[in-house]
């Protein structure tokens, strides 16, 4: 199915896209912290940023959970801003797929993309994301990042940012990481009486942290924090 | 900001210096590619039956492949019918090399004699399909080092060359690669016997000359063991409104404890400023590091060409092996490259590092493309790739597309990217301490390329250096 959504000129729109069980879902509610809360395991989304609108996106990816995410998005109005921030916890034999194509047709947005992941068990993740920048589009600030964490040995991790740039007065960036939990950090917190299991449980959430901050502060914030927190510690 | 500008296009548009044509006899073969076109290649070259059957069996395997269109190029249609496959000089007597060539060599700056200004670089001249001359091949023979043409190698050391032909790039590896060998004319073989270091550093100097044909060229550089070398290669055509094909494939075997550098710099006619003419210039070049504790650097510098197509790699097979790409490719007008490389990486604690540095100018299409691949055998492997790219003007592009995929808990990948241009605070700064707009842009540019071309060796590095202030400086506006 092809969702197409115009965020009008002026308008905020804030979308939090869940893959996880059902239970989890209906925990979570309809909306949470300002953000329309939409469940499922495939998105695919087409989405059009007019002038001065703000798209404001989240994607959960949680434990035990298949997902498909296709999105589509394009900054057509001077002054537009996307935020696209995402997150997949994948401990055991889960098979994610993610693909991201965000064009800058005109100049003076901005798009800010951070996913961040945890793979361990026997999962494959594949990250696919573009950036699209117009002839036209000068004065453009793209940046994309995705950080992964692989746990195993058997588990997989592909990523393959993408960056076409047409314009010359732009600020783009992008940046892949594939790494392991840091073992300078582990020994600072075990030799200070933290086990191990617990230490590494620390390091997965700070490192997962950053994508949450899309969202505001607040109860609800630090409600679903501690439910990702909770995936964490009993999934990896 | 206008000043800056005519500066700039006066500079751009300076002429392509190593255009010219030698008038010199030379011999064809009709054009086309057919298998008695290759049974003629081969008889040419008095080879034995083995090679005739590996062009052969390249050749069928060829015809079932085609043209990658996955780059990020725009490519016109090439009909490999309408090339002349072989061109050479006519030698009339066989000791004696053409005065005609030996001055066109002078003029690039490739003497043939062996003289005391480039005692320290031995050169392999290679004119359209044959090699002229290999200098130095005494001293090199003295230690041992074989440095010599691929198709005297294959005479004189032919359990070398079919031990190690075709095992890093084998002949169905890709399209061009097959092509290549299926048709591949001269080159140059080399090999350093065990423990030893390479005195001099070994070069290979292609030219384009003739008009209608193509370049195919093949090296196989094999270190062995514990053995040290460091070889360069460079080449230039004539200025001519034809696109002429160049598709060569180097191979380099790296053994336990050796350490291979291989530098380029290349500077094949890129076309006028229309983009009529040029050469496409689409290359297969890897290298493996077979043995314990290898080591492969690669560092190129692209300024050349109408289109490049081109991803020198390493497979790091052996444990504690590491590999580093350099580069820094410069297009303008309306030249188009989509260049990267590959790292492979099979063995426990291997490491490599890639730095890019992509600088486009004019109307051209700057990409890099690269692939870092860790399997889940290679314990603490570590890969460290930056990937800068700098617009000059705003008709220009430049884009990014890593591949990472990592299935190794242990190794740590990274990968960043960023695009910018030359900032007006960057020009406002020097032209304010009196540097004017045409040698801030230089040296703004050659600070951002300083860390690849820091990696040159000496002699390669002052003419880098003025390769990219011809090809470049001045565009900026």
């Amino acid at each position: 199915m092809d969702n197409i959504f115009t965020i009008k000129s002026g308008d905020i729109s804030r979308t939090m896209l869940v893959a996880a069980g059902q239970n989890a879902v209906e925990s979570l509610g309809r909306r949470v912290c300002g953000f329309d809360v939409f469940a499922g395991d495939g998105f695919v989304r087409n989405m059009l940023i007019e002038e001065n609108a703000v798209a404001d996106i989240l994607v959960l990816v949680l434990p035990g959970q298949d997902a498909n995410l296709d999105l589509r998005i394009e900054m057509a109005g001077q002054g537009a801003s996307c935020r696209l921030f995402g997150l997949y916890l994948c401990p055991d034999n889960e098979r994610l797929s993610v693909n991201v194509g965000l064009v800058h047709k005109v100049g003076r947005c901005k798009s800010h993309q951070l996913f961040k992941g945890i793979v361990s068990g026997t999962s494959r993740t594949s990250f696919y994301g573009r950036i699209v920048v117009d002839s036209d589009a000068q004065v453009t600030e793209a940046y994309q990042e995705n950080h992964n964490l692989l746990l195993s040995d058997t588990a997989k991790v592909d990523t393959m940012p993408q960056l076409e740039i047409y314009a010359d007065d732009v600020k783009c960036s992008h940046g892949a990481t594939i790494g392991k939990l840091n073992e300078d950090e582990q020994f600072y917190m075990r030799s200070r009486g933290i086990p191990e299991s617990e230490a590494k449980v620390l390091q997965m959430v700070s490192f997962i942290s950053p994508v949450l901050d899309i969202l505001p502060d607040g109860e609800e914030k630090t409600r679903l924090a501690s439910y990702v927190e909770h995936c964490v510690r009993t999934g990896f | 900001m206008q000043e800056d500008k005519d500066i700039l296009k006066e500079i751009t548009a300076q002429e392509y210096e190593h255009g010219f044509v030698t008038d010199v006899e030379q011999e064809f073969i009709p054009k086309g590619l057919n298998e008695d076109i290759i049974r003629l290649i081969s008889a040419k070259k008095e080879e034995p039956g083995w090679l005739l059957d590996f062009r052969l069996d390249a050749f069928r395997k060829w015809k079932s492949m085609k043209m990658p269109e996955w780059a990020h190029l725009d490519i016109p249609e090439i009909d490999f019918q309408d090339i002349i496959y072989f061109a050479a000089p006519k030698k009339d007597r066989p000791d004696k090399i053409d005065p005609e060539l030996e001055a066109t060599f002078e003029k690039l700056g490739i003497p043939l004699h062996e003289r005391e200004a480039l005692a320290g670089v031995a050169v392999d001249a290679v004119f359209d399909s044959v090699s002229v001359k290999t200098t130095f091949r005494k001293t090199l023979a003295e230690k041992g080092i074989i440095f010599c043409p691929f198709s005297e190698a294959v005479k004189e050391y032919p359990e070398l060359v079919r031990k190690y032909l075709a095992t890093v790039v084998p002949p169905g590896d890709n399209f061009y690669a097959a092509l290549n060998s299926a048709v591949f004319s001269d080159g140059s073989f080399c090999y350093i016997p065990k423990g030893v270091r390479c005195p001099m550093e070994l070069s290979s100097y292609f030219r384009i000359n003739a008009s209608g044909t193509g370049q195919f060229e093949r090296t196989l550089i094999v270190a062995d063991e514990g053995s040290y070398v460091s070889y360069l290669e460079g080449c230039t055509a004539p200025m001519r409104d034809e696109n002429q094909l160049h598709a060569a494939v180097v191979e380099i075997v790296v053994e336990k404890d050796a350490d291979v550098k291989y530098s380029t710099v290349q500077n094949w006619y890129p076309g006028d400023a229309q983009g009529r003419g040029g050469i496409f210039n689409f290359v297969t070049k890897r290298g493996i590091c077979k043995g314990e504790g290898s080591h492969l650097s690669w560092t190129q510098v692209e300024t050349g060409s109408a289109i490049t197509w081109k991803y020198p790699s390493t497979i790091l097979k052996g444990d504690n092996s590491s590999s580093e790409f350099y580069s820094v490719a410069v297009t303008n007008n309306m030249q188009q490259a989509d260049t990267g490389t590959k790292m492979i990486h099979i063995g426990k604690n291997t490491r490599s590092r890639i730095i890019s540095k992509g600088i486009s100018a004019g109307h051209s299409q700057n990409s890099y493309r690269g692939l870092v691949r860790i399997e889940s055998r290679a314990d603490n492997a570590r890969n460290y790739s930056q990937c800068d790219s700098l617009l000059i003007g705003d008709k220009c592009g430049a884009h990014t597309f890593p591949h990472i995929v990592n299935s190794s808990k242990t190794s740590v990948v990274e990968h960043e990217a960023t695009t910018s241009k030359i900032s007006e605070e960057q020009l406002f700064y020097c032209n304010q301490r009196g540097i004017g707009p045409e040698d801030a842009v230089g040296l703004i540019v050659n600070g951002y390329a300083q860390e690849v071309l820091a990696k040159l060796p000496m002699e390669f590095a002052v003419e880098a250096r003025k390769l990219l202030q011809v090809s470049l400086e001045g565009s900026v506006g």
